[in-house]
């Protein structure tokens, strides 16, 4: 039974790396000939799946041609070296193919890159970064307060939400009954979706929400560091050690002593670094929702850059790198402190 | 009465391996009772269903007459106040001193917001201090516990089990982990809670000389099976191989 199992894995497998490879010799062939420019992927599909299947089909049969069979080891130990199964060249297809058609998906161009006129625009942007305008500094220092303080109270109310949530979240502490496990699941399917969501949409969401400004931005990037943190937390908590939990609970404490004598002890400390770690993330996350209205310096930059103010936007990235720096030196310090 | 009356007991885990099968047996107040057998064999899941940190797939725990394995919340709770336990990796709680961790013994007369918040009377801090001092830890009362030696923590984790008050002390491999000569300090301990302070003790254990020196009566497990029940004295080598093995030699702590 679960050999027969297996083997219709492995025909899958081979199926849906063959019907890869033939996707990408298309696109490859396409692109020498010259034939078509259009994002028909989705459209050509059926083809696709018609000769790799067929092509899956006849593989399947031939000894050591099947990756699938080789992945699963549904046959015998190969006494051959794995450089003289075919299957291994076929891996090296599938790596080479995807390089290939990556390279022309995305429309890799050293021409573009390296063109005269390109440089000449690159250099003159350039200079204009390098050659500050000092007039901004007074304003893009005040947006930058804006900023990090948005990031701090983003990461200060996600810390009581996350550190509560991640007890929910972890596989460990809710495995016992039922109704556990439903918590545990619905919690992490609403934690991923969240996280699934990157800042920048959640600020546009807000921004319709509680109209354009730093409140938007907080929001937006306080929600997205609870889910964050919440899964670092919860992963922690997953590691720890059981003992001190099950000898807290042996004493006949409450379940909630249990794990606040038992479990926080040996998580503060890591919690605490994810924390400022999170911080860190949240103030250079935080310029991102700026850009689209979400208030703090990056509403400085899309002002600047909309308007090719090319010197001002060299101060700003000036004012953003100290930042960084600063924010970078303080987060190595404390947490080195910590331990 | 017998204190501690096991019934049928079985255990099988998730994953389907049968550790516990049908284990019955008596414990009376007073015993040191020493449980042998090779790893593997039930010894910890066996302790470790008594007082349900594991949960007994079927039979019956009976603890001062009340069926333990039928109880839930406060009721279990209260119960298992009475049983206390050491570990053989002494579990101790990181980061908080000696007097905290043996302070956390006294939880289970806590108010939940009590504990949260650290909060305990004075004479509970006095009965810590006692118990501190009973294991000749006095002059490490305020430091980490995390910090100090296996045979230290381990008197902590003994002062802790007494902070309970118990009538009945699990000791899981509590020497497991340990040199052989403090082994035999962290047995002693054991042996004056059994006889000074009436604890009924309940200790699984790998070394026989141990378990000659120290228990009152031995049961030995094989694969989740009690194989040989009686006095230490009984335990020939006849019976050390059917226990360990047919090509095990004793080995001896000195």
């Amino acid at each position: 039974m679960n050999k027969r199992l297996n083997i219709i894995k492995a025909f899958c497998i081979d199926t849906g790396i063959w019907v890869y490879i033939v996707f990408t010799v298309n696109i490859v062939l396409n692109k020498i000939s010259g034939i078509s420019h259009q994002k028909t992927y989705y459209e050509d599909m059926p083809s696709y799946l018609v000769q790799g299947l067929l092509i899956a089909t006849i593989l399947f049969f031939i000894k050591g041609c099947s990756l699938g069979k080789d992945i699963l080891k549904t046959t015998l130990p190969q006494s051959q070296a794995y450089y003289k199964r075919p299957s291994t060249y076929i891996m090296c297809m599938v790596f080479l193919l995807t390089i290939l058609s990556g390279w022309y998906i995305s429309e890799f161009s050293l021409n573009d890159l390296f063109s005269m006129d390109g440089l000449e625009k690159a250099t003159r942007l350039f200079s204009s970064l390098f050659s500050p305008n000092f007039k901004v500094l007074p304003k893009a220092v005040s947006e930058a307060i804006e900023t990090i303080y948005m990031a701090f109270m983003a990461t200060f109310v996600a810390i009581p939400i996350s550190f509560l949530l991640s007890f929910f979240a972890a596989k460990n502490l809710m495995s016992q009954t039922i109704s556990q496990k439903i918590v545990y699941n619905v919690v992490r399917f609403i934690l991923n979706y969240t996280r699934s969501v990157e800042p920048l949409i959640w600020a546009i969401i807000f921004i319709v929400w509680v109209g354009i400004g730093p409140f938007a931005g907080t929001l937006a990037l306080m929600l997205h560091s609870v889910a964050s943190l919440t899964k670092l937390y919860s992963e922690q908590i997953e590691n720890m050690d059981d003992g001190p939990y099950e000898a807290i609970k042996a004493t006949g404490a409450h379940p909630i002593l249990g794990i606040w004598y038992g479990v926080v002890p040996q998580i503060i400390i890591p919690f605490l670094s994810f924390t400022i770690y999170r911080w860190d993330i949240n103030v250079r996350m935080a310029t991102i929702i700026g850009l689209v209205g979400g208030g703090g310096i990056g509403e400085l930059i899309i002002q600047y850059t909309g308007l090719s103010m090319w010197n001002e936007v060299g101060m700003i990235i000036i004012v953003l790198a100290a930042i960084v720096w600063s924010m970078d030196y303080l987060s190595s310090i404390i947490r080195q402190a910590l331990k | 009465m017998p204190l501690l009356k096991i019934e049928k007991l079985n255990k099988i885990f998730p994953n389907g391996y049968h550790a516990l099968k049908d284990v019955s047996f008596e414990v009376d107040k007073g015993d040191f009772l020493v449980i042998i057998g090779l790893s593997g064999s039930g010894k910890s899941t066996l302790l470790r269903c008594i007082n349900r940190l594991y949960e007994p797939t079927s039979g019956r725990v009976l603890f001062l007459g009340e069926d333990l394995t039928k109880l839930s919340g406060l009721k279990l709770r209260a119960m298992r106040a009475k049983i206390a336990m050491i570990f053989q990796q002494f579990n101790l709680i990181p980061r908080l001193s000696v007097l905290h961790n043996v302070l956390s013994g006294a939880l289970n007369k806590k108010s939940v917001l009590d504990g949260l918040f650290y909060r305990y009377t004075p004479e509970q801090k006095k009965v810590a201090l006692e118990k501190i001092e009973l294991v000749g830890l006095s002059h490490r009362t305020y430091q980490r516990a995390d910090k100090l030696s296996g045979g230290q923590q381990q008197r902590v984790a003994i002062a802790r089990a007494l902070m309970q008050e118990p009538l009945l002390l699990l000791a899981d491999e509590p020497v497991s982990s340990l040199d052989p000569a403090t082994s035999h300090s962290i047995m002693k301990y054991l042996e004056q809670i059994n006889k000074e302070l009436g604890v009924t003790v309940i200790c699984n254990l790998h070394f026989l000389d141990l378990v000659r020196r120290y228990a009152s009566r031995v049961i030995a497990l094989k694969d989740g099976q009690i194989i040989f029940e009686g006095y230490p004295r009984d335990i020939t080598d006849e019976w050390f191989k059917k226990i360990y093995g047919e090509d095990a030699i004793e080995v001896k702590t000195t």
